[in-house]
């Protein structure tokens, strides 16, 4: 990975015709501005993250898989053991 | 009485559940902007997000405190105006709101949750977001912790 440090007002160029410019940094937030092309998917990463588990969610399922999954969730008592995994 | 396809149950009236409109879609599914919420006992816990448009696009969730009771919601301005939520509370717990995690099957057949992004749903209008966190805090694919399968349930192997 490339690291570059820029502070607010700087830019760097990348390929051709886009722009990322620090804009303004306060606490532990950074404001970018980009400017490119208008062909060129701009996405947050949780955002593109988001769209690919809604993919895998859409997969096909068959009946008898929902029905072994269900069996499964009735039984099982999520609630006490994820609570278990945030005092990680 | 309407009636809608849907991927699981055959058709089913439209009052078999409770709509719900998403007025940005869903990332990945932007044109889908509306789902039937079905909660039916045969299938409890789960909540099915049917498309009222695509009978094949069904998908599975969980309300979120059946993943994880302590779970804080984060929503950003811009989802509180799509639901109508006041933009001054924080958190937005004491409305009417539903927070629900999509399930996936992942290829090597554990079960996921997607913590990461909650559908949020506002019960006063009906209204849903997928709202994205941006805190890092949540995982998108929250495996859950299921039990094996009974050796008498005849699932077939999803390849």
């Amino acid at each position: 990975m490339l690291v570059i440090r820029r502070r607010a007002g700087e830019s760097v160029l990348i390929g051709d015709g886009v722009e990322v410019e620090v804009l303004e940094i306060s606490g532990n937030q950074v404001k970018i501005g980009i400017s490119a092309p208008r062909d060129i998917l701009i996405l947050r990463r949780e955002v593109q993250l988001t769209a690919e588990q809604n993919e895998l969610a859409a997969k096909s399922m068959p009946f008898s898989s929902l029905a072994g999954l269900l069996g499964k969730i009735k039984q099982s008592p999520q609630g006490s053991s994820s609570s278990g995994d945030k005092a990680k | 009485m309407v009636e809608i396809k849907t991927k699981y149950f055959g058709s089913v009236p439209l009052d078999s559940g409770v709509l719900v409109e998403f007025p940005a879609g869903l990332p990945a599914f932007e044109h889908e902007r509306a789902f039937l919420a079905i909660e039916h006992p045969r299938t409890a816990p789960l909540v099915l997000l049917q498309s009222t448009t695509t009978p094949d696009l069904c998908f599975l969730a969980l309300p979120i405190p059946e993943v994880d009771p302590d779970y804080q919601l984060l929503i950003s301005a811009e989802d509180r105006a799509v639901l109508g939520l006041d933009q001054t509370v924080d958190p937005p717990a004491n409305t009417d709101v539903a927070a629900l995690a999509l399930i996936a099957v992942r290829p090597d057949g554990r079960v996921s949750a997607n913590l990461m992004s909650p559908v949020v749903v506002n019960r006063a209008n009906s209204r849903a977001v997928q709202s994205v966190r941006w805190d890092g805090v949540y995982s998108h694919e929250h495996v859950l912790r299921l039990p094996p399968a009974p050796a008498d349930t005849q699932e077939q192997p999803c390849s």
